[in-house]
């Protein structure tokens, strides 16, 4: 078997491929899993291989570098860079308090316990913080 | 039956052969381009269906045997109308065989797609000690045609008809002696030119890397009918049947050993091609406005379709036209000489 990174998205979610894309990288980001350094695929390989426009690559790339962790520059690979911790405002600290609570709220919704919700959330915490 | 209509009838039983086979060379989960359950082609209905299939092929395989025998060797159209009335038919039986398995025993997979982040990306790699030897090999042969110039005839033959007769003569010029060493070269060329444009425009599946073993494998079976052909100026003495038999022996083996790779179980693609049948306009032709790719895996047999919603296939498909015909004009230029 190969160790190789790879990126899934589901292209029959509701959420749109390109949001998919960020959060998918994103997470590989904030565990280090892509550590500073490392090259992404090209914008052409990345849509090919997932079946998306080369668009919704590129705005994807363009979300995560405008967020600091890659860095673009036109015709080279996208590179992720060291990017220090920023401090949150509390407009975005309210933002994420609000989404955070429309998530819980339709979790609870489809009948998924508080008690479960809270080890998910201390578990992948965890495992991004390590 | 006259030598000249048997050799025009055995190109059809091979095809009609190839397409009683041809629904069987296809991933598991897949069957007459329909996403199914995998056992479903072992249950009564699956067996049902390919029964029915196969009859309908064959049907249309004695209806264009027929129809050669009718036409005479002489008629203009005589070389390619039963062919086209049996591959048409065929494809018609094999839309509706779709239709039906997909309407009736279809499933629906989830849409999961995977792209690799390694960099540089998996590509296929090039085993040079594959596919030098057959340049070198025509390299030679042209060498050995220079050295022995003087042997070679004034007029030689260039063309033999059915029954092994040559009907078309050439003389001893540059062009015409070292063409089939050039045509056998250039044949080379666009086989691993091909190869390499799926290395480049496919995703990584099992097919890419079948498809690409397969193509540098068959520039052996290619440049030797080249170099036989080169040589007969100089005395070589082949059988009529030698040429064909290589070929589809070669042919026959490599169909087999991808046959083995594609049913194989345990195979699972590193980026897989989209799952929805959908994409697949009666079965074999690819269209999906939303997928970049130019070249995608078929569903059923060896080899890749083009993504027929992408306007470059078309770029790419008038390209590997004029590739594989730039050969062909050689060779008719050479044989007018």
């Amino acid at each position: 078997m190969t160790d190789t990174l790879t990126l899934r998205i589901d292209l029959d979610s509701s959420i749109p491929a390109g949001r998919q894309i960020v959060d998918g990288l994103r997470i590989l980001l904030v565990s280090g899993k892509l550590s500073p350094g490392s090259e992404l695929p090209s914008v052409r390989r990345m849509a090919m291989d997932l079946g998306v426009h080369f668009n919704t690559v590129a705005e994807a790339y363009r979300t995560l570098a405008d967020e600091g962790w890659l860095h673009l520059h036109h015709g080279r690979a996208a590179r992720v860079v060291c990017r220090d911790a920023p401090n949150p405002t509390m407009d975005q600290m309210d933002e994420f308090g609000h989404r955070l609570r429309a998530l819980i709220a339709e979790m609870l919704a489809k009948g998924i316990p508080a008690a479960k919700l809270q080890d998910d959330m201390r578990v992948a915490a965890e495992e991004l913080e390590s | 039956m006259k030598a000249e209509v048997a050799m025009l009838i055995l190109p059809l039983v091979f095809v009609a052969v190839i397409f009683q086979f041809t629904p069987l060379i296809t991933r598991r989960g897949i069957f007459f381009s329909a996403t199914v359950d995998p056992e479903f082609p072992h249950s009564a209905d699956g067996r049902r269906v390919l029964r029915s299939y196969r009859w309908q092929a064959a049907l249309w395989a004695i209806l264009a045997i027929g129809l050669q025998l009718v036409l005479s060797p002489r008629h203009p159209l005589t070389a390619i109308l039963p062919m086209l009335l049996m591959i048409a038919g065929s494809a018609l039986s094999y839309w509706l065989k779709f239709r039906e398995v997909h309407t009736h025993y279809g499933q629906r997979r989830p849409e999961i797609r995977q792209a690799e982040l390694s960099v540089p990306p998996a590509r296929e790699r090039f085993n040079a000690w594959l596919w030098i030897p057959p340049f070198a090999a025509l390299a030679l042969t042209a060498a050995y045609l220079q050295l022995h110039w003087n042997q070679l005839p004034e007029r030689f033959p260039v063309h033999w008809g059915a029954d092994g007769q040559p009907n078309r003569w050439s003389s001893r010029e540059p062009l015409t002696v070292f063409a089939p060493v050039v045509i056998g070269a250039g044949m080379n060329l666009v086989m691993l030119g091909l190869a390499w444009l799926f290395s480049q425009l496919s995703r990584n599946t099992i097919m890419r890397r079948i498809t690409v073993r397969l193509l540098e494998v068959l520039l052996y079976p290619l440049t030797l009918t080249f170099i036989i052909v080169a040589l007969l100026p100089l005395g070589l003495v082949v059988p009529v049947w030698l040429i064909p038999a290589i070929i589809l022996t070669c042919v026959a083996g490599l169909i087999f050993w991808s046959y083995r790779q594609i049913v194989a179980p345990a195979i699972a693609d590193a980026v897989p091609e989209p799952q929805s049948d959908s994409y697949w306009k009666a079965g074999m032709f690819y269209y999906n406005p939303n997928d970049p790719a130019i070249f995608v895996a078929k569903r059923v047999g060896i080899g890749y379709t083009v993504n027929f919603a992408n306007k470059m296939c078309w770029l790419v498909l008038a390209g590997i036209l004029l590739l594989g015909l730039l050969p062909a004009a050689l060779g008719v230029l050479a044989a007018k000489k």
